[in-house]
This record gives structure tokens, sequence and C-alpha cells, in this order.
């Protein structure tokens, strides 16, 4: 890396951005180059190379794609983070060009859409449910819409803007962890382990006291040197906005591991980076800006650890800022890292694909951290556009036992965050097929004089009822007792399923109650047409209950409402 | 799991296999916190035992209940009484659970590491392991995911208590949310327990029949896993919603609530019962209150005897019905109470020579383990900490807390204390 740290150490924060743009520019197209060999323009695209390494290591039959009806709804609640409407689904599912998956996917990741769920999905995965705050929303909103690089954002998280009020409330990331709760005194290591956890995918948690028991790469040396640079923030008390405050840092932090009583010290060290030098600053030269008591303002340290993390940490060729990243894009679409757990990449734990990773990695670089790109490349492999379902005429499961997840050779169940939930159903039961093609954004408001609960109030029922406790992070699929009491009983749930200005419900109870009725149902629930079963079921409900039709269209539309079907992503 | 072409027979298996490895709303082969050998957990799930752990919040005084010092330095003005043990005395503030000796052990040499409530509450509920950068699971998390929830499929750990309910996920420590208790705040039923009034039974009834038709559908060449956990907390939830008449005190006969107290513990107590005969692995019951560093005398005068007619009707209750062969009963606090007088009249926190009570399963009957020295400040026999009954208490279950691990991602960590071991002489 010939970006040394110390260039930029007596550098400002802004041209330090422009610095890297540059710099970046200029370094990387001959990197890419030399990557990708002599062949570099005949070079096949990212998401053919990756189903080659995946194909390579499969050790069986590869599943069949997915039909269009199961990619489309895959395709809508990653990149808008709900299920297509039944128009869209007729729509796309009429469409007989080659190239409409492609298409879709471009235009999805163009949407408005795309920015709120990906605001969603980042913030969910990096605040765990810990809080919210609306500049924060703000900041992710922003960057989500003119696509930040991910670089660029982890940068303005680190060392978080005070003056831009589209970006400061990026400080909310360190400032919620500096948070008191009751008696207990702020929780330092927290932030230091989310830190790494967020955006090196290491937890050094139990690093603190002692070289790591079971990981050998994670020492009580990898925890203290990230401390350092963390260590000696606070909560800025004389802004009304979320803002960090830095402590003056004038020596080692000095620790001893409890198993050897050895006294040692680091400055600020990331990882295998260099030991940070820390200035020696003669009495009252200290700060760029002096405190001032009376106006309570904490001053501006002329040394600013967390200035040269946020330079440090997010660039390229800092391999675990890097394959962290990829990593959890690449869980987003696929249900699978390829290190997991997420948050423990060490050397003894390597990716399930070193080579796609490597791949990965260098390609990521290669774009500038470019997030969007990277998604649309990975939805565009077979990988990802696999179903979900084993074909029965693959035949091979029985030979081989079960199809293990990391082989990909089948498309993952993945699960669906409360606001996707949320979005879906709203989706599902919602305005009305003529209102929805038109106006497909699910935060639309309900009409005017209507009794049924708001979006915003089932937003805090969903998010109450499904989503993990703060700190848990929601990898994985988690049916909850409390969740199946919510959607069978809770009224603002049920009252979804009431007729209503040409809700679903509405709909159903108007049209012919044979294959009419049930491919609206479908359609607008399951994102795909019945089946000759299904059409026999939902014909038959409905004769068995002529007097009560609206009722029996809410039995039908609530079960398909509850079932795995709908409540995961397949 | 089976590939998703797997016959009905391994379906079966593998239903059985999910529902006794996991608790309420896990997803077996995608959550954290694994168990171990299957084979172990198919042994113990065959059990049908079960726990009620009556918590004494802010620590009990065993001078005012099991271990009475009466006349002497510290012990305080109340006299010993004879129990339905010869030999075997405890506090006047216990008359009705004296009666009951015969079925109960009493330990009285506890000595613990931690004299604050805020970490030892959660220190003596985890069992106070060794530190390995985890924090592990309350004993009632512990037992869910070791036994499941049995074959009740209610949720295998609940905790009746006053105040507030919902689901309490930090009891489960590493073992992941899922495990943690569903609390009965103020003895009242979980949100949303109740159908609403718009819905008749007979659409419920239809609404779950065709969800789960759709989700059979959903099947087709998918691996069960997912629908299976998803099946299981909608039974879970509607075995609750079936059973809601346990939540319902107009409906607890006038002779038992007179028997358990109509105070706020005695109607938990006896929701506790209930939930025990409905068949919930594990079952809490809570009472607040006992930091009595003032006025200790008067305040145990009164809150002894409302915690003595509770426990002594459970236990006479439980014994009649034979349930105790199968129930393990522990009732204790996070430490006991100073024998040394403070100037509030009133004893302060004491780890070090502390004592509980515990019945059923294979306890011995009609015993006293260990002793305190005569001022009853300090444990005069073999001292044994919370470690030591957990070891004791995975014993009486049926779990081997030798041979028996978690597996934290990878990361095994024993169940109990590995330095403590099973006070075998509360055995039989």
């Amino acid at each position: 890396m010939s970006l040394a740290p110390d260039c930029f150490r007596a550098a400002g924060r802004m041209s330090f951005r422009k610095q890297v743009r540059v710099s970046s520019a200029l370094l990387l197209m001959p990197l890419a180059g030399l990557l990708a060999g002599s062949t570099a323009a005949a070079a096949p695209p990212l998401h053919q190379r990756i189903d080659e390494l995946v194909a390579a290591q499969a050790g069986g039959a590869l599943g069949v794609a997915s039909d269009d009806a199961e990619f489309l709804r895959r395709v809508y609640l990653d990149f808008a983070g709900r299920i297509p409407s039944a128009a869209e689904a007729r729509a796309f599912l009429a469409d007989s060009s080659a190239d409409k998956r492609a298409h879709l996917i471009d235009r999805l990741a163009d949407s408005p859409e795309y920015v709120r769920h990906m605001s969603e999905f980042l913030h969910v995965m990096l605040m765990e449910r810990l809080g919210d705050d609306q500049s924060w929303q703000t900041f992710l909103q922003t960057s989500l819409a003119e696509n930040k690089p991910w670089d660029q954002f982890v940068r303005e998280i680190l060392y978080p803007e005070v003056e831009d009020e589209a970006l400061r409330g990026a400080a909310f990331f360190i400032t919620k962890r500096l948070e008191k709760y009751g008696q207990n005194p702020v929780d330092m290591p927290g932030l230091v382990r989310d830190v790494g956890r967020m955006f090196l995918g290491v937890d050094v948690q139990c690093a603190e006291c002692h070289d790591h028991l079971f990981v050998d790469d994670y020492k009580q040396q990898t925890y203290q040197g990230l401390f350092a640079f963390l260590g000696h923030t606070f909560i800025r008390r004389d802004v009304k906005f979320p803002a960090v405050g830095e402590n003056l840092l004038t020596q080692k932090v000095a620790f001893k591991s409890v198993f050897v009583m050895e006294d040692l010290a680091t400055g600020p060290k990331l990882l295998d980076g260099e030991e940070v030098e820390i200035p020696m600053l003669p009495k009252g030269e200290e700060y760029l800006v002096a405190p001032d008591k009376k106006k309570r303002s904490p001053g501006v340290p002329k040394f600013s650890p967390l200035r040269v993390l946020s330079e440090q940490l997010p660039r390229r060729g800092n391999r675990a800022f890097e394959k962290n990243i990829v990593n959890r894009l690449w869980w987003k679409l696929m249900g699978r890292g390829l290190v997991e757990p997420l948050d423990l990449h060490h050397s003894d734990n390597p990716p399930t694909h070193p080579q796609l990773m490597a791949l990965l990695v260098d390609e990521f670089g290669n774009h500038a951290f470019d997030m969007k790109w990277l998604l649309r490349e990975l939805a565009r492999t077979q990988t990802y556009q696999r179903s979900s379902r084993q074909s029965v005429s693959a035949g091979d499961a029985d030979q081989d036992g079960p199809v293990s997840a990391q082989s990909y050779r089948r498309g993952l169940e993945r699960p669906l965050s409360a606001e996707q939930l949320l979005a879906s159903v709203w989706q599902a039961t919602g305005p009305g097929t003529a209102a929805a093609a038109s106006n497909t954004d699910p935060q639309a408001a309900p009409e005017e004089g209507s009794t049924a609960a708001t979006l915003d109030e089932l937003r805090d029922k969903f998010t109450a009822a499904l989503s993990n406790p703060p700190r848990e992070p929601e990898i994985s699929i988690n049916p909850t007792v409390k969740a199946a009491l919510f959607l069978m009983n809770d009224a603002a749930v049920l009252q979804l399923l009431t007729p209503r200005d040409g809700n679903l419900i509405a709909r159903l109870v108007e049209i012919e109650a044979g294959e009419p009725a049930a491919h609206e149902l479908y359609l607008s629930i399951l994102s795909r047409p019945p089946t000759e079963d299904e059409l026999a079921e939902v014909a038959g409900y409905l004769a068995d209950h002529p007097e009560q039709r609206p009722e029996a269209c809410a039995d039908l539309a609530w079960a398909l409402l509850a079932s795995t079907e709908f409540c995961v992503n397949h | 799991m089976p590939g998703p072409l797997c016959k009905p027979w391994e379906h079966q298996l593998s239903r059985r296999h999910w529902l006794g490895t996991v608790g309420a709303g896990a997803v077996g082969a995608l959550g954290c916190g694994g168990l171990l050998p299957p084979v172990l957990a198919d042994e113990v799930n065959q059990s049908k035992r079960q726990v009620l752990f009556v918590w004494i919040d802010g620590g009990m005084s065993q001078l005012e209940s099991w271990d009475p010092k009466p006349n002497t330095q510290f012990g305080g003005p109340f006299r010993a009484i004879d129990t339905s043990v010869p030999g075997i005395q405890v506090s006047e503030l216990l008359p009705r659970t004296a009666q009951q000796m015969h079925h109960l052990a009493i330990i009285r040499s506890l000595c613990t590491q931690d004299n604050s409530h805020s970490a030892g509450v959660g220190r003596i509920q985890r069992g106070d392991p060794k530190n390995r950068g985890v924090t592990y699971p309350y004993f009632g998390s512990a037992v869910a995911k070791l036994m499941g929830p049995g074959a009740s499929k209610l949720p295998p750990y609940v905790w009746i208590k006053p105040g507030s309910g919902g689901f309490k996920h930090q009891d489960a420590g590493f073992l992941g949310p899922r495990y943690g208790a569903l609390a009965f705040g103020d003895g009242q039923p979980p949100e949303n327990l109740v159908r609403p009034a718009s819905l008749s039974a007979d659409r419920a009834r239809d609404r779950s029949l065709l969800r789960q038709r759709a989700n059979e559908r959903y099947l087709q060449g998918r691996p069960s896993s997912v629908t299976e956990a998803n099946s299981y907390v909608f039974d879970v939830a509607q075995t609750l919603m079936d059973r809601k008449e346990l939540f319902d005190e107009s409906a607890f006969s006038r002779k038992d609530v007179e028997r358990y107290g109509s105070h706020e513990f005695g109607r938990h107590m006896l929701l506790g019962r209930k939930m025990l005969e409905a068949g919930v692995r594990f079952v809490k019951v809570n009472s607040y209150g006992w930091d009595t560093h003032g006025d200790n005398f008067n305040g145990h005068a009164s809150l002894m005897p409302k915690f003595d007619q509770a426990f002594a009707a459970i236990i006479e209750d439980l014994a009649a019905s034979g349930m105790l062969e199968q129930v393990l009963v522990i009732a204790m606090s996070e430490f006991g109470r100073t024998p040394r007088i403070n100037g509030h009249i009133g004893r302060d926190h004491w780890p070090e020579a502390w004592s509980l009570a515990m019945a059923g399963c294979n306890v011995r009957r009609g015993v006293v383990v260990g002793e305190t020295n005569p001022q009853g400040t300090w444990v005069e026999s073999e001292e044994y900490d919370i470690g030591h009954m957990f070891h004791t208490w995975f014993k009486a279950l049926g779990i081997d807390p030798h041979h028996t691990e978690y597996d934290n991602g990878g990361q095994p960590l024993p169940i109990a204390h590995d330095d403590c071991g099973v006070i075998e002489e509360l055995l039989s």
C-alpha cells in the first residue's frame, strides 16, 4: 500500500477526502489491469466468474433455476424491501423479453425504494436495534441516495462531520454506544467490539483481558490497539445533534493479561497495522480549538485518533475491512456468509470459497466500493437465481445426503426483517391494483378518514413483535411465540383484512369466486399464480361460506400471510 | 436435518429431534447456542421432570427461616419450632412449612461469592460458572435448552412475577433470546393471547387449517427445518390460547385460594401449580421485597407468613398428587442476611453462610445438609457454592452435569462450574 498513513496525519479532513478520490483513481486502474492479467479486456463479467467458482466447488449437481415468480419475489424483497404488487407480478410474468431479469434488477436498484430498503438494512445491521435518530436516518438516506462508496460511508461514521447537516447524523453510530444505561458505566468495550465487528468482521470482545482463548489471531493487543483509537471519546453535550468529542490522548493505553502479569502498553493500532505514534505536544498547544467552559465547548485536539482511524480503517488494501463488507453483502443476497459467523473472520476460519472471496474483494475495490454495483452483479448470478426448491429430477439428494448450505446448489431460505415483513403485508393487503401499479411506495399514506392503523403505528407494532432484542444480530430465521400471537390476534393486523377502499379483501369480495379470486389472492400475497390444488381450495372454501364472503376471503388471505412461504425470503 | 426429499419417517424423526433439542421459537438447524450430544438430548427428553423455582428476591434471612439460632447473640426475637421430622427445627415463622418438612431437604452450608443485588441475582441464577467471556443462561433457560418443552407444547420456561411481563430474553445469555422466559407479569397472560371477539372459534380453526395446508404445500421439495420452526411457534401460541383458563383467577377454587393465600404471592404460586399441572417444564414464581436492611424482624414477620402459606400449600399438593416425584422444587434468594443486626434493626447481605430449601425428584426427604456455627456467622461443615447446587439440580433432573456441555458456536462450555460437583448427600 503506497498510501502511507503519515502523509494524512497533517492533512485536514476535506483535503484528505479529495486526496483519496484522486489517488484511488490513479492507483486502482493499473491494479485492476494487473489482477485481470493480460486478458483484462476479455474477462467475463463478474457474475459469470462468480458462478464458475461456485460451480467448481458445488460437489454435486446444481439445482434448477428459480422460475420467474420465485425470482421476482426474491429480487423485490432484496432491492425494494417488499413483495411486488399483483399488477407488477402480472406484468413481469407476462413479459417475454429475454433480458427481463437483468432489466428488473437495474430498475429496482435505481428506484427510491432501494434507498429506503438499504437504509433499513444498514440501520438494522449497524445499530442492532439499539435505537434510532432522525439525523442518523438522514445520513443513511442521503448516503444511499447518492450511492456513497462504502469506504467513504464508514469514514464519515468513524470521524463524523459536525457542520454538514446531511452528514453529521453519522455520529449516532458512536454516540448511541456511549450512552449510559442506568447506573452502568459507559460500555466502552461494547463500542470497541462493534467497530471491530461491523467494519472489520472481527469480534475482539473476548480479547479485552487476555489473548482470545480459541481464536489465535485475536490478541489482547488487537483489542487494546483498537481501544486506543476509541477509548477517549465522549458524547458532546454542547450541541443538540449526535456529536462525538475527543479527550486528549497523550499516552499509550496500559494493559495486562489476566494470565500473564506483564505490564504492556500500546498506542492506537489497527489489527496488523503500524502502531500510531502519539505526538508529544507542549502543554497549552494540544488543541486546534481550545475547550471553552463557558460555551461548554469541548475543543478540538490537534491529534485526533478518530481521524487517524477514519483514514486507516476504511481504505483499499485493508483486507479485513474489504472482506467484511463483501461478506455481508454476499450474505444479504445469498443467505449465508462466505465466512460465518459474519463477525468472526480469522485465519482458522477461512472463507468457504477463498478464491471467490478474493475475487469479490478485488472487484469491489476496483469499482470504488460501489455497493449497488456489487449487489447488482450478485443478483445477476445463477447462484442467486437458483430455486430454493430441490428439483426432483436432479435426483442427487438421495446419493449425496443433505445438500449443504455452503454448496449454494439450492437457493437458501432467508429471514425477513420486521421492516420487510411490514412493507410486504402492507403491499399485499393494500389499496388496490390500479393504485398499486402507479404508486408502489409502501410508505404512501393511507386514505383519509380511514380508521385503520397508520403505517407508522403498524411499524412500531411490527418492530416490537418481530425484531430481535437489542444487540442480537438479525441473521437467522427466528420465529417466536410472540410473533405468532401478534399475527393471530393483533387487532391492527386483523383490521388490514377487512374490506375497505379497494384493498385486497374489497377486491376479492367483488370479483368472481372461482379462478379470478384465487389469482388475485395468490398474486397479491405470494406473488405467483395458484396451483390447481390451490384453485380448488379457494373455490371450495368460498363455496362453503357463501353468506360470509368478506370473512372467508379474510381467512384465506390470513392463512397465506401467516404461512412460511410469505414470512421468509425463499 | 434430512434432505429435501426426505421420507415421511425421516420427517417424523426430524420433528421429534427438533422438538427435543430446542425451546420456544427456535430453529434447531439455524440457531445459535447449540446443544451437544443429540443422543443425550433424546434421553433427557423422555423425562417428564419439571422444575418449580421459587425466587425470593432481595435475600430471605436464613435466621428467620431455615437456620434459626434462638437465644444467641444474633438470633433475633423468633423461636425455633419442631417440624414433622424429629430433630429438625425451623423458625417459628414457618409453621405450615414445618409440617411439610418430611418432603423437604434444607441445605445450611451455602457460601457464595457475591453480596450485591445487581450482580448477585444474575450471578446466582446463572450458576456463577468460571468466567469464559460469555453470559451464561439463567437456570430456567438452561433447563429449557437442555430438556425442551416436553409433550405439553407449552413454553418451556415461564416466569410468574409481580410487575411487568413479556418475553425476557436476557435470561438466556449466550443460548440466544429464544430460550428466554415468557413472563406473566402480575400473573397476567402475554399480549395478544385472546382471540378478538370479531373472529369466531370456527373461523380461527379454519384459518389455522388453511395455514397448515399452505405450509405443507410449501414444504414440497424444501428442507423442513424452517417450516417446522414456524409451525411450532404457532402451535405453542395456540396451546397457550387454548389454556388461557390457566390465567383465569375467577376459576380458581375458593378452597385453593384460601390455602395458598389471597395475597399476590399466594395467587402466583397457585398459578404456578396450574402451570406445572399443564406440563410447563420450568416454572419460576417470584416474590420481591426481601431486602430488609431496616426493621428486619417486622419485615420478616410480615413477609414470611405469605411465603410459608403458599410454599407449604404447593408442597402439600404436589406431594398428594404424586407430582413431587417428577417436580424439583427449589426455594432460594441471591444470598442470606447478616447475622449481625445493624443500627436500623436490619440485617444486611450475607453470602458467607446461608440456606435454601429443596424438594422433589430424587432429592432426599426430611434431611438437613450442612451446618453453621452456633452464632450462625460461618459455615462449619463443607461449604457449598451455587455451582454445587447447579450440579446437584442437573443431576436430579437426569442430566449428567460432568458430561454435558453447551456448544456456543464451537466453544464448548460446561453447564455448571467445573470446579464444583454434585452434593450426593442431597440425593437419594
